[in-house]
């Protein structure tokens, strides 16, 4: 199937939000997106961007069941690993279930590779569910390591509250 | 004991660097190092920086065996996630042993949760290994979750070699 890999534009805001939704649903996590289009636009595509996006598109007679031509895409951003130097993170990874199977995720993932090591990264991180067996699987195969269960570093988070309380230096 | 906490300069990449060798000793990974203060000057202080930093000092009158005033330092980055917005993520946090127990670490912590609010982050992160009970205890008592304990995320990491292979499969 022919596809083409591109950098995302404001535009794409509208398909990236449908597909976010479409991926935490998978990861059944979907009452937990609380980012909508707007924020995206913002947040994605202002001066100083907290993220960047590749999109998957097919041509127009390949559109999906629901007649939509962007059928995958990517987030990503730019982190420091103070050992390592600048690093890339790969924050999401998503292609539509009926385009799976046909390399666009593999073409996405090497595409935030090829831009990280272009703005002089040397490694690419991301997580992904335990249970998520299929996906676990394919970014194995592809030469990853599974630093979790490797060297044992667990991801934390303070939110809500306890964020809150800590900035105050309440804790 | 007096200590301030200020946003790093610089000046200091020499003393981050030493400190961020004393973090790796720690973590039982010093060969795991391999960018120098060089590295961690050009990257953290030209006009688009991987990364910020904050440093605890303390008086000439209560520096270290060593004799330094630097004797802390918290590195950070914002990062996103597509169902929350901006979050603010802490690579580093570091106190010198000798200097531990009196409220820095703790100090560092909050300044890095309220500098995240101020710019609208809806959580901290950071990873600790899962060895580190000291770590985790202070990050469990401020109110953090332990995501890879009770949801099951790993990190994922492709790096030298691997990342290569990887991007030269990009379309």
């Amino acid at each position: 199937m022919d596809f083409t890999i591109r950098a995302a534009t404001l535009e794409d805001c509208k398909d990236i939000s449908r597909m976010i939704m479409e991926l935490a649903e998978y990861e059944k996590l979907s009452d937990r997106v609380k980012v909508t289009q707007r924020d995206l636009e913002q947040d994605g595509f202002s001066k100083n961007p907290f993220f960047h996006g590749i999109i998957a598109e097919v041509p127009e007679k390949h559109k999906s069941k629901e007649g939509h031509t962007k059928v995958g895409y990517s987030l990503y951003f730019y982190t420091y690993s103070s050992w390592k130097g600048r690093a890339v993170y790969m924050e999401d990874l998503y292609v539509m279930p009926e385009f799976r199977g046909k390399g666009i995720g593999k073409a996405l993932m090497s595409k935030v590779a090829q831009l990280g090591l272009a703005a002089g990264c040397n490694q690419l991180d991301f997580t992904v569910l335990d249970w998520n067996k299929p996906s676990l699987d394919f970014y194995l195969s592809q030469g990853c390591l599974d630093i979790t269960a490797n060297i044992g570093y667990h991801c934390m988070r303070c939110e809500g509250d306890a964020l809150e309380r800590l900035a105050q230096g309440d804790t | 004991m007096d200590f301030s906490i200020r946003a790093a300069k610089p000046e200091d990449s020499k003393d981050i660097s030493r400190m961020i060798m004393e973090l790796a000793v720690y973590e039982k990974m010093p060969d795991q190092v391999k960018i120098s203060h060089k590295e961690l000057e050009q990257d953290g202080f030209g006009a688009n920086p991987f990364y910020h930093c904050v440093i605890a000092e303390v008086p000439e009158k209560q520096k270290s065996k060593d004799g330094h005033t630097t004797v802390g330092y918290a590195l950070f980055f914002y990062t996103y996630r597509t169902w929350k917005g901006r979050t603010i993520y802490m690579e580093d946090l570091y106190v010198m042993p000798e200097f531990r127990g009196k409220g820095i670490g703790k100090a560092l912590m909050s300044t890095v949760a309220r500098i995240g609010q101020e710019q609208q982050c809806a959580c901290l992160q950071l990873s600790v290994l899962d060895w580190n009970r000291p770590s985790l205890d202070f990050y469990l008592a401020k109110g953090a979750q332990d995501l890879t304990a009770t949801e099951g995320w790993h990190f994922l990491r492709f790096d030298g070699d691997a990342m290569e292979k990887l991007a030269q499969e990009a379309p």
